[in-house]
């Protein structure tokens, strides 16, 4: 389908002013459930600007509660779909990332794509809740208190920070490069994640392209189902919708580029393995990976696994085996190299802080460059291990 | 779907996170979910915590009375007449704090105190009794963990962070890039290569500690305090920093115990109070006739789970509060079921003295033991929990250290009685030969040995075990004990010769010998050693 661009705004007044750039997303949801195109909607509920809560619902009241900007809650909603709503007719705000784990998932049988609406929301990148509130607090930083911060945004590459001080709403705002070259901004993952605009979703959203001022969000159809959902809201009247002016379309292209050209910058500098020997590499890896303590989370956030009890890398792992690192990791890197997305999830929630981003990154990047194979882009493209097996089980026959 | 803020019961740091609920096809379904923004452990959770669902997917415990159903209050009922028609000497009441409330402690305490209160223990009386009252601190209070990232020196005193508290592993290690030296004294080096430099002390080479002394000056000493601590290992640690300008950081193996200690069940009056073991004991002997057990399953918590049973179906009365169905269930007079941790409504304190609030609802726990007692409500018992805590009338968030430590001076002697305890108990020496016989069991504990639950199903040995033994990989190795044998598998390790390592309760234990000199004394169990068949 021909892609088409437009600026879009929630026709509500209340949803246009607390949702991002005039409430489109949240207008979408909230039409698609109330006039019953979509069973549930799936979205995170605000509890602070550093935390909010997984929400599947049916009621429209809760979608409009989770309106607003959370840059500080970085989760993967992709194994929350297939937990909660993989036989529904759900529609959920989607970064890049979450949209590519669902398209591997649904490459791998576990989701039926049919069923699921994704809103993608283009994506500079989110912060670590924690180290979001470091930076609130720092002196030499937003100096302020952390707990007095009711809004943040991303826009313009700055940071902003909206807040109360001693009864006056305030807003301080620091540019992203700033932050990060104090060793400060967002998460790792997101500063070498090249996909800034979710193209594999129903629709990509965002302010990218927005005439500035205006509270409208820049919207890209890019499927049937992204036409349909956005039509359904426009015949309800939900949203208004006018074509994207051709100078926001360009500027969104070039904002992009720009953020992609940062990322390959960033995917250097965050490594720091390059000028290695394969031997220090080898004493690198060993050292990290040694200290895992086999808890599993790595594997269980994972947005891309589908395998469950009888996965390789338990059933073929064995504790009391004395090899420095072990087969569940092992295995994990050689079962992920065509299909990692690069989510910096597993390394979030390891408990013994072990790189894996970086490891995984360093074995698949390669190798998918070499299948000329990007996972989670395109649903219609099998994943190139799936594809040899495929291939050689053919041959055989 | 339905998402809870909760914390880990698995030990005393308290890891944040979620519990999610849903109901699907096949029924109810629970989740656990990362909080990423929760300062204890910034969502990162150990194997135990991921593996939560299943500890809450237990048979839920039901109200009885002599086995037979009935509703609560008929339960309540019958459990306060019975206790009220005994003598209050004979009456205990025990709770290892891990999924019980600063409210619930104070209101257990409280109806302790109503029937005499002499026989309640939290299971850390006993580490008071010979210790000065200025040393009370390093027991009672914990250590933010900037403490330890920041330290310049960290001695990890027979304490493998990987396995006893995973979530303490990721401070140490940031420590060490920090530029801190990380000591390790233990039976074992710890395979993972946390420490810069390795001691490993037999108990018979415990004297070289005296004159190792320099090496613990100023450092920040790391172990742990279970109701299985040797206290004489406890009094060896409080030397240690007194007499090197150290401060000591107690882990415990139970999630609330600092907010137990705290409150009243910590140094003042310990001496007053009987411990975990002399309770059984008094039960042994027919001085205990009734025991309360609030959340506390003691076939899970302690080693000798068997002789745990023998113990307490000696009583007249046996009331178990708890949200599941334990083994000492079925010997219970009287039972009274509450809700699981996640549901509660309350709040803890966590190792680095946070006041954490818990985001459940519910309250049931807390109302059968307020409508044994005195029946207030939950604003006052909370209130009363901030006034033992000394936080004042604020609601502390979790973001700071609502009770902080103020360090002491104190002098504590070198007991030279504690090195000739522990070669008496290890026989650790190292033998010219060694054959099957003389090995002593080692425990390395951590979440999974505290709630009874099996894990790694094998055992760490030597390489000099294995040549002895003639292994070879895929054997299983044979345990034993007296009559009692227990067949596992092995890994090779650097542990002491004559060591065996285990991470799980294996089920060889003695059976005979009072708790306070069987228990009292710390875990090592002297056993056999031989090659499966």
């Amino acid at each position: 389908m021909q892609s088409k661009c437009h600026l879009a705004w929630a026709t509500d007044e209340e949803i246009r002013n607390k949702g991002a750039n005039g409430g489109f997303v949240t207008a979408t949801l909230v039409s698609a459930l109330e006039t019953n195109f979509i069973d549930l909607a799936l979205v995170v509920k605000k509890k602070s600007v550093y935390e909010g809560i997984l929400v599947l619902t049916s009621d429209p009241e809760e979608v409009k509660a989770s309106a607003g900007s959370l840059h500080g809650v970085p989760i993967n909603l992709a194994q929350s779909v297939l937990e909660y709503a993989a036989d529904k007719r759900v529609g959920l705000p989607t970064k890049p990332c979450d949209a590519r784990g669902i398209i591997e998932l649904v490459k791998r049988k576990q989701i039926n794509l049919e069923n699921v609406y994704l809103i993608g929301l283009n994506c500079g990148g989110t912060l670590h809740p924690l180290r979001m509130r470091e930076m609130a607090m720092a002196a030499d930083c937003f100096g302020i208190d952390p707990d007095s911060v009711q809004r943040e945004e991303i826009t313009g590459g700055k940071l902003f920070l909206e807040y109360n001080e001693e009864g006056e709403e305030k807003e301080q705002g620091i540019k992203i490069d700033e932050l990060e070259r104090q060793g400060r901004g967002r998460r790792d993952a997101c500063k070498s994640c090249i996909t800034k605009i979710p193209i594999m979703a129903d629709l990509a959203c965002g302010n990218w392209g927005v005439p500035p001022g205006e509270k409208k969000t820049f919207v890209e159809v890019l499927t049937e189902k992204g036409a349909a959902i956005l039509n359904n809201a426009l015949t309800s009247g939900a949203i208004a919708v006018e074509d994207a002016p051709l100078e926001g379309i360009e500027l969104r292209k070039k904002i992009e580029a720009s953020m992609q050209k940062l990322a390959e910058r960033w995917k250097g500098a965050l490594d720091p393995l390059i000028d290695l020997s394969p031997s220090e590499r080898f004493a690198f890896y060993k050292e990290e990976l040694q200290r895992c303590i086999h808890c599993g989370a790595c594997r269980e956030v994972c947005p891309v696994c589908a395998c469950e009890e009888d996965a390789k890398c338990l059933g073929l792992n064995e504790e009391s085996d004395a090899y420095a690192v072990s087969m569940y990791n092992l295995i994990r890197i050689v079962h992920l190299m065509d299909s990692c997305i690069h989510c910096g999830q597993c390394e979030e929630v390891c408990p013994v802080d072990i790189p894996l981003t970086l490891i995984q990154r360093r074995f698949s990047e390669r190798m998918q460059r070499h299948l000329e194979y990007t996972p989670g882009m395109d649903v219609t493209q099998t994943p190139p291990l799936n594809e040899t097996k495929l291939r050689w089980s053919a041959e055989v026959e | 779907m339905e998402t809870i803020t909760s914390i880990c019961p698995g030990c005393s740091i308290g890891c944040g996170l979620y519990m999610v609920e849903s109901e699907g096809e096949e029924g109810r379904k629970l989740r656990v979910v990362h909080r990423k923004v929760a300062p204890m452990n910034e969502g990162k959770l150990c194997k135990f915590g991921m593996r939560l669902p299943s500890y809450y997917n237990r048979e839920p415990l039901r109200n009885s009375v002599d086995g037979t159903e009935v509703d609560q209050d008929g339960a309540i009922e019958a459990a306060k007449e019975r206790l009220k028609s005994m003598n209050p000497d004979e009456i205990a009441f025990v709770a290892l704090p891990s999924t019980t409330t600063n409210e619930e402690l104070v209101s257990f305490a409280s109806l302790a105190s109503g029937f005499g209160g002499e026989n309640l223990s939290f299971g850390f009386e006993r580490f008071f009794r010979d210790i000065p009252e200025e040393a009370y601190y390093a027991i009672e209070n914990g250590l933010p963990f900037t403490d330890v990232e920041t330290a310049s020196k960290i001695v990890l005193f027979f304490l493998d962070p990987y396995v006893h508290y995973p979530l303490l592993a990721r401070r140490i290690l940031k420590a060490k890039r920090n530029g801190a030296q990380i000591i390790e004294v233990s039976f074992t080096k710890n395979e993972r290569g946390i420490a810069d430099e390795c001691i490993v002390v037999a108990p018979h080479e415990f004297e070289s500690l005296r004159e190792q002394k320099a090496l613990f000056k100023d450092s920040l000493i790391i172990g742990e305090l279970t109701p299985y601590t040797n206290p004489h290992l406890v009094s060896l640690m409080l030397w240690l920093q007194a007499s090197t300008s150290s401060r000591l950081l107690l882990l415990k193996p139970f999630l609330n115990v600092t907010g137990a200690l705290l409150m009243g069940g910590g140094g003042k009056g310990a001496e007053k109070r009987k411990g975990l073991f002399e309770i059984l004991d008094k039960i042994d002997s027919g001085k205990i006739k009734a025991l309360y057990l609030l959340e506390t399953d003691l076939t899970s918590v302690l080693l000798r789970g068997e002789a745990v049973k023998e113990t307490l179906s000696k009583l007249d009365l046996l009331i178990e509060q708890h949200a599941f169905r334990t083994p000492l269930s079925e010997l219970a007079t009287i039972t009274l079921g509450s809700e699981p941790f996640y549901r509660k409504h309350g709040t803890v304190v966590n190792i680095e003295g946070r006041l954490l609030a818990l985001g459940g609802e519910s309250a049931t726990g807390l109302q059968i033991l307020e409508r044994m007692g005195n029946g207030r409500s939950y604003e006052e018992l909370h209130s009363d929990v901030k006034n033992l805590l000394g936080v004042g009338s604020s609601e502390p968030s979790e973001f700071e250290i609502a009770v902080p430590r103020t360090e002491r001076k104190f002098e504590v002697a070198f007991l030279t009685e504690f090195i000739d305890s522990f070669i008496s108990l290890l026989k650790l020496e190292r033998k010219e030969e060694s054959g099957e016989e003389g090995y002593s069991l080692w425990y390395k504990t951590n979440p999974f040995f505290w709630a009874g639950i099996r894990d790694k199903r094998f055992v760490e040995i030597s390489p000099a075990a294995m040549r002895t033994l003639g292994l070879f990989s895929g054997d299983q190795v044979e345990l034993a004990l007296g009559e009692l044998k227990e067949k596992v598998g092995f890994k090779i390790s650097d542990v002491l010769d004559d060591l065996i390592v285990s991470e799980d309760k294996l089920a060889i234990q003695p059976l005979e010998g009072r708790w306070s000199e069987v228990d009292q004394r710390g875990l090592p169990t002297s056993v056999a050693l031989r090659r499966a068949t």
